[in-house]
């Protein structure tokens, strides 16, 4: 068997891009409003971290749409999608949860952001003024609102693949949570790689902050992949040669463990407990820990999507 | 404020919960009650010999394009020794399931199934192609047509053959009778007949789709664990 090509494939490396990128954004969208709400308060769109979080969010979920769409057999009727509407799938589901998203985070983002956009008006147009005072009035609740999206959008991705019964590793009810999880996780290490790359300090509190929550966000995230593939092999038949398939021998067997296990769970989990050890945390610490979670999930993505794939119910 | 802000959102995902799993237990529980027919075929793998008449009669009737297919004839063997050897042939085609997959998962509703006949449909207008059914279809039988580019699959010829008040054209090519299409709820028809004479199975029933297209086993076959 090929590890890309093989009977039952039937969604390729585009879907696994986006699934990466609504993760990230849903992530990135989190942490920013974690940090504005615990540490920042207004001055929040000063920090580099916050910058980066506000460009990822926004382009990270447009550029897994524009994928998404691209990757239809017709991507000029995509408008039925959002015209027609099933309340049974999962799809539809999520495309409705995904239009409000970028609604709210748009809201929000225009809140952060409110200071910095009015003194460049110069209040030269009232109208503006107006309009971004009658929003940030609303900041509470559009906060409130985003972070319920953020999440779900993050869950979605996962209800969407254990939605199909037809590949039992898929068909998997802790699938959604560990997307959720390991979603957050590449929303943080974007925050943190865009963070430090647009001057932000690295040993900011920002960088402390995110830290402090990525550690338990990696164990929970080894605790749920160790959950998922013992629920699959206790089940037996063919769950359980859909898991021993994906983590055995072979292609994706070393991606598992290499890529997500070592590269990226283990090496950052010992990197942010380094850190946290050591005084000073540098650009290079920050830059490498990030990259490594931010491969891990991608190729979590990957695996989970091609593996879930090769063993049909 | 703060506490204001928490039972906002604790409210609020108490709400979107309640709300997404009503949807997902009401659409689970409620199966469509459809007052038509229920169309259903059976395929008698004692009779069948694997000629293929039937994959190139739907080929031709319903124009389904090189490189994919409506209908297979899937060929098992052969067994035994020389010069008692046979085969073992199986229908690969659409399922007609009555609790569907597809139509669940499709976002646009473009996957239905037709309340005059249960027979499960394409609209391929509504199509825009996602291919989320036919990752969701446990039988794999759906394909996307290089003509149309939306999702196909074989409808007992319900747009073409059974519009002429015919037999879906598998059924009237076969040579050997293999195959039998007619109405469950007609207590009279042939296809009822047959299935109470000889036993049959359904592929994949532990899925919970009860699919409508019925076989009666081939004896010929390996037994394994």
């Amino acid at each position: 068997m090929s590890p890309f090509h093989f009977d039952g494939l039937v969604w390729h490396w585009p879907i696994a891009i986006y699934l990466f990128l609504a993760g990230v954004s849903a992530g990135a969208i989190t942490f920013a409003i974690l940090l504005k709400h615990f540490k920042l308060g207004n001055n929040a769109y000063k920090s580099g971290f916050i910058q980066a979080a506000c460009l990822i969010a926004p382009l990270s979920v447009f550029a897994g749409l524009g994928i998404l769409v691209l990757d239809l057999t017709k991507p000029f009727d995509f408008w039925k999608i959002l015209v027609f509407y099933n309340g049974t799938s999962v799809m539809s589901v999520g495309v409705a949860v995904l239009m409000i998203y970028q609604l709210i985070l748009f809201a929000w983002l225009i809140c952060v952001f409110k200071e910095p956009v009015l003194n460049w008006c110069h209040g030269r147009w009232p109208l503006v003024n107006r309009l971004l005072s009658a929003l940030a009035k609303h900041e509470p609740s559009i906060t409130g609102f985003l972070t319920i999206l953020a999440l779900s959008l993050g869950a979605y991705t996962g209800f969407l693949l254990s939605a199909l019964t037809t590949y039992p590793m898929l068909n998997n009810p802790v699938l959604p949570l560990l997307f959720l999880i390991s979603g957050l996780s590449s929303g943080a290490a974007g925050t943190l790689l865009g963070g430090v790359l647009l001057k932000g300090n690295p040993d900011g509190k920002e960088v402390h902050f995110i830290h402090n929550i990525e550690i338990p966000i990696i164990l929970v995230e080894l605790v749920l992949l160790f959950t998922f593939f013992i629920g699959l092999i206790i089940s037996g038949g063919q769950s359980k040669i859909a898991a021993l398939t994906a983590i055995g021998e072979g292609f994706w067997g070393w991606v598992f463990w290499g890529g997500i296990i070592i590269v990226g769970l283990s090496l950052p989990l010992a990197f942010n407990l380094f850190m946290k050890a050591s005084s000073k945390r540098k650009f290079s610490y920050v830059a490498i820990t990030a990259s490594c979670s931010l491969i891990g999930v991608f190729l979590l993505r990957n695996f989970i999507l091609y593996t879930g794939q090769m063993t049909v119910a | 404020m703060k506490n204001s802000r928490r039972l906002f959102l604790k409210s609020a995902c108490a709400v979107v919960v309640a709300a997404s799993g009503y949807t997902i237990a009401k659409s689970s529980t409620e199966s469509v009650e459809i007052d038509g027919k229920k169309y259903a075929l059976v395929h008698d793998e004692t009779k069948c010999i694997g000629c293929d008449a039937c994959s190139i009669a739907c080929r031709e009737v319903n124009q389904v394009p090189e490189g994919v297919s409506r209908l297979k004839i899937e060929r098992e063997g052969p067994y035994g020794e020389y010069p008692d050897q046979y085969f073992r042939f199986t229908r690969k085609s659409c399922q007609q399931c009555e609790d569907t997959p597809c139509v669940k998962v499709c976002p646009t509703g473009a996957a239905y199934k037709d309340p005059e006949t249960g027979i499960v449909s394409v609209d391929s207008w509504k199509c825009v192609g996602c291919q989320y059914c036919i990752a969701a279809c446990p039988y794999q039988v759906r394909f996307i047509n290089p003509v149309t580019h939306a999702a196909d699959k074989c409808d007992f010829c319900k747009e073409t053959r059974l519009k002429e008040g015919k037999q879906p054209a598998c059924v009237s090519a076969c040579p050997t009778q293999a195959l039998t299409f007619g109405d469950l709820k007609d207590p009279e028809s042939n296809i009822v007949k047959v299935l109470k004479s000889a036993p049959n199975y359904r592929s994949k029933t532990e899925l919970g789709t009860r699919p409508k297209v019925f076989r009666i086993a081939s004896r010929e076959g390996e037994v394994t664990l």
